[in-house]
């Protein structure tokens, strides 16, 4: 009457098995898509901390990238300021050895030392006087005080060099012990033995400077620098190189490019000291006349049909402004609109890509605990479905789950809803912060972070949400496992 | 007349206490009891009379405070947590008040859902499910999930689910108490009809009546302990005092 294989069956133990990871992600997945509204709150708790995340991400990329390339492009602009200062003054010895140091530029950038005969050691000495110098550049006042006084610049080696100030500048680094001295002190004092050496070698550089510039000064008379400069006929150039300026070619012709747009600058900027300029600004713009500055002046320029109405009135009163014309104007104009663009977003990138993630301290502290609130709602929101699922839980431990199962099952389910709520929330910030970030700089800024960055980025911020759903779900997972299978049989 | 059939559960001085907030409680003093192969037995008593802790005890849900429990001979107190958990998936098919049918699987998941758990591969735990189902007189709702049936069918999903990994014990924990009476008695002949033609060990908590009339023993429990126990032929008599005491 009985079924055999029933009653039959023989006593054996076993461990139950594990569950392979496969069925319990469908399990847990099933179990997700039951509660979907739950997950869906859950979810978009974890997108909006991870948004937050990327978007300070993204904005930080773009940042960087922009800030990179704006200060190429004014460095290269600027060129024309640095060469002035060299072809009417020499440089100062601590400047010189900064140079030397930064990449030998003696030859390309000032004129050329005869005095010095071995280049190769002229180079390692300055070196590691340059090494020195920026130690000393980047001390505290008060520890500076202590270890040199006031002295500045190659006047730090000259005081050093007196053994009584060495002795005493060696008992006051010792008082020091958080300050570490670069390289070590033995070498800094061969170093200020021979520094009497290096010393003149550094005048004769500054000599021959001197020497070159006075040759300069004859040729360019009583021209500015920029005038001389913004001479297309070359005379000026090949006096400097004749003088032992090394200049190449397309470093003069870009030289000649800018000192002209120096002086048109000047010539522009300088016809608003006259109130008719000024009156017509202030009716176009509707501003009081005081008001108007160089950037009204430049905006208004940069139509053409203005530039001939400005010409029209300001011409017969500026006689430096009769060689323009309306378009040579405009030109102008729009090329003073880039380079204001640029300056403002070296500008507003200023401190972008230092320290952490490119934040501030604040705005750390901030996404610190935007994730730990982040953390809480998840923990709370799996507790909630833990709690919810109590009866459920017990049923699946009175059928043979296994605890590991049980923890496994909510880590999952969180993790998942981790994955999910990371990216919608990444894909949400790189939105927000490339919307944000065109708003501030224009459209310009699609393109400019690489796409395999930007992957990268959101992956990262992804890995942070799943990371941050799964640590929060330990502990409700932990009382989940733990939770008794009579639990099953309590009616409510 | 059970004398030469197998002893399934076997309880020796069964104790269990409760401490909450320094309050001792004793929910079970010292039961000692035998169940057979194949038997059915109802268990009546009154609530807090200590019946669902002798539930949680015979099924491998709980651990005594004192005495033993042996089922099918094992001991256990003895089982790592491991072991726990295949008693409880091999040994034992529980049957609940409330069903306690996890909502998101359909009525076949459900039933499949221990033979998952028992490490059973996926097509023979379908085909397998399909006989249950259709062995509980469910076998075209199977792709139903709990809430699109009825109490009573629920119940018998549960049933059809309890006995996924062929088990030696069927623990019944009211299972008619959630019903009406007509849908009450299909479950119990489903129940019964169990019990004679596939030989599985039932034990039925019940306050319901009729039970009575078809298993093979009664065992009444009161603050803890064992009242009474009697086969069905000398309680039959009994019954109709009932209501005379």
């Amino acid at each position: 009457m009985r079924l055999s294989s029933v009653s039959s069956k023989e006593i054996i133990l076993a461990d139950q098995p594990r569950l392979s990871l496969g069925r319990t992600v469908r399990i847990a997945i099933d179990g997700v898509r039951y509660r979907l509204f739950r997950a869906a709150v859950t979810v978009s708790v974890i997108a909006v901390a991870v948004a937050f995340l990327m978007n300070i991400l993204s904005e930080s990329l773009i940042k960087r990238r922009l800030a990179v390339d704006a200060r190429r492009e004014l460095s290269a602009m600027r060129d024309i300021h640095g060469w002035a200062a060299r072809l009417t003054r020499p440089l100062d010895p601590a400047a010189i050895l900064m140079e030397v140091a930064a990449g030998g530029a003696l030859d390309g950038s000032t004129a050329k030392g005869g005095v010095i005969a071995d280049r190769a050691s002229f180079a390692a000495r300055a070196r590691a006087a340059a090494s020195y110098l920026a130690f000393f550049d980047a001390l505290e006042y008060d520890p500076r005080r202590a270890l040199i006084h006031t002295a500045r610049g190659t006047a730090i080696f000259d005081a050093l060099s007196d053994p009584e100030h060495f002795t005493i500048f060696e008992q006051r680094l010792a008082e020091m012990p958080a300050l570490r001295f670069v390289g070590s002190l033995a070498e800094f004092r061969a170093f200020l033995d021979r520094w009497p050496e290096l010393a003149v070698q550094l005048q004769g550089v500054v000599s021959s400077q001197e020497h070159a510039i006075a040759a300069l000064n004859r040729a360019r008379g009583d021209r500015t620098v920029f005038a001389a400069l913004a001479q297309p006929d070359g005379v000026f150039v090949a006096a400097a190189r004749a003088a032992g300026f090394d200049l190449d070619e397309a470093t003069a012709s870009r030289l000649t490019e800018q000192a002209q747009a120096v002086l048109d600058r000047l010539v522009i900027e300088r016809s608003l000291s006259l109130l008719e300029s000024r009156q017509l600004l202030a009716q176009h713009f509707n501003l009081l006349p005081a008001d108007i500055s160089a950037n009204e002046l430049w905006g208004y320029l940069e139509k053409s049909r203005q530039a001939a109405s400005y010409l029209g009135v300001m011409r017969p009163l500026v006689a430096a402004l009769e060689p323009y014309t309306a378009e040579r104007l405009a030109a102008l104009a729009t090329t003073r609109r880039d380079e204001l663009a640029l300056e403002r977003i070296e500008r507003m990138t200023a401190g972008a890509g230092e320290g952490w993630l490119g934040l501030g301290e604040r705005m750390g502290w901030l996404l610190m605990v935007s994730m730990l609130v982040c953390a809480i709602g998840i923990s709370n929101a799996m507790l909630m479905t833990v709690t919810e699922r109590f009866r459920e839980i017990a049923t699946m431990k009175c059928l043979g789950a296994l605890d590991g199962f049980i923890m496994l099952l909510f880590v999952l389910e969180s993790c998942f809803l981790g994955l999910v709520g990371g990216l919608v929330g990444s894909l949400l910030g790189n939105l927000i912060g490339y919307g944000r970030m065109a708003a501030a700089f224009g459209i310009g800024v699609f393109g400019t972070v690489p796409l395999g960055e930007t992957l990268a980025a959101m992956g990262s911020a992804v890995a942070v949400g799943v990371v941050l759903a799964a640590l929060a779900a330990v502990y409700p997972s932990l009382k989940a496992a733990r939770l008794a299978p009579m639990e099953a049989m309590r009616v409510e | 007349m059970n004398s030469e059939r197998r002893v399934i559960i076997r309880t020796v001085g069964l104790k269990k206490q409760y401490v909450m907030n320094d309050v001792v409680t004793e929910a079970l003093c010292g039961v000692d009891v035998e169940i057979h192969d194949g038997e059915f037995i109802s268990v009546m008593g009154p609530s807090g009379s200590g019946k669902s802790t002798f539930f949680n005890m015979i099924g491998a849900l709980d651990r005594p405070t004192s005495g033993r429990v042996f089922i099918d001979e094992v001991d256990v107190a003895q089982l790592t947590a491991e072991e726990l958990a295949f008693v409880r998936c091999q040994k034992i098919g529980y049957i609940f008040q409330s069903y306690n049918l996890i909502q998101y699987m359909t009525a076949l998941e459900n039933v499949t859902t221990p033979m998952v758990f028992g490490g059973v591969m996926s097509d023979e735990a379908r085909r397998r499910g399909m006989e249950l189902l259709e062995l509980v007189g469910l076998g075209d709702r199977w792709h139903h999930r709990p809430l699109e049936m009825s109490g009573g069918q629920q119940q018998r999903v549960a049933i059809a689910r309890s006995l996924a990994n062929q088990p030696t014990v069927l623990l019944c924990d009211e299972p008619t108490a959630n019903l009406d009476l007509a849908t009450g008695q299909d479950i119990l002949d489903v129940l019964r009809s169990l019990n004679e033609k596939k030989g599985v060990t039932v034990i039925c908590a019940t306050h319901d009546h009729r039970m009575m009339d078809m298993c093979d023993r009664l065992m009444w429990i009161r603050d803890g302990a064992i009242e009474r126990i009697a086969r069905r032929d000398e309680v039959h008599v009994e019954v109709g005092s009932i209501g005379e005491s």
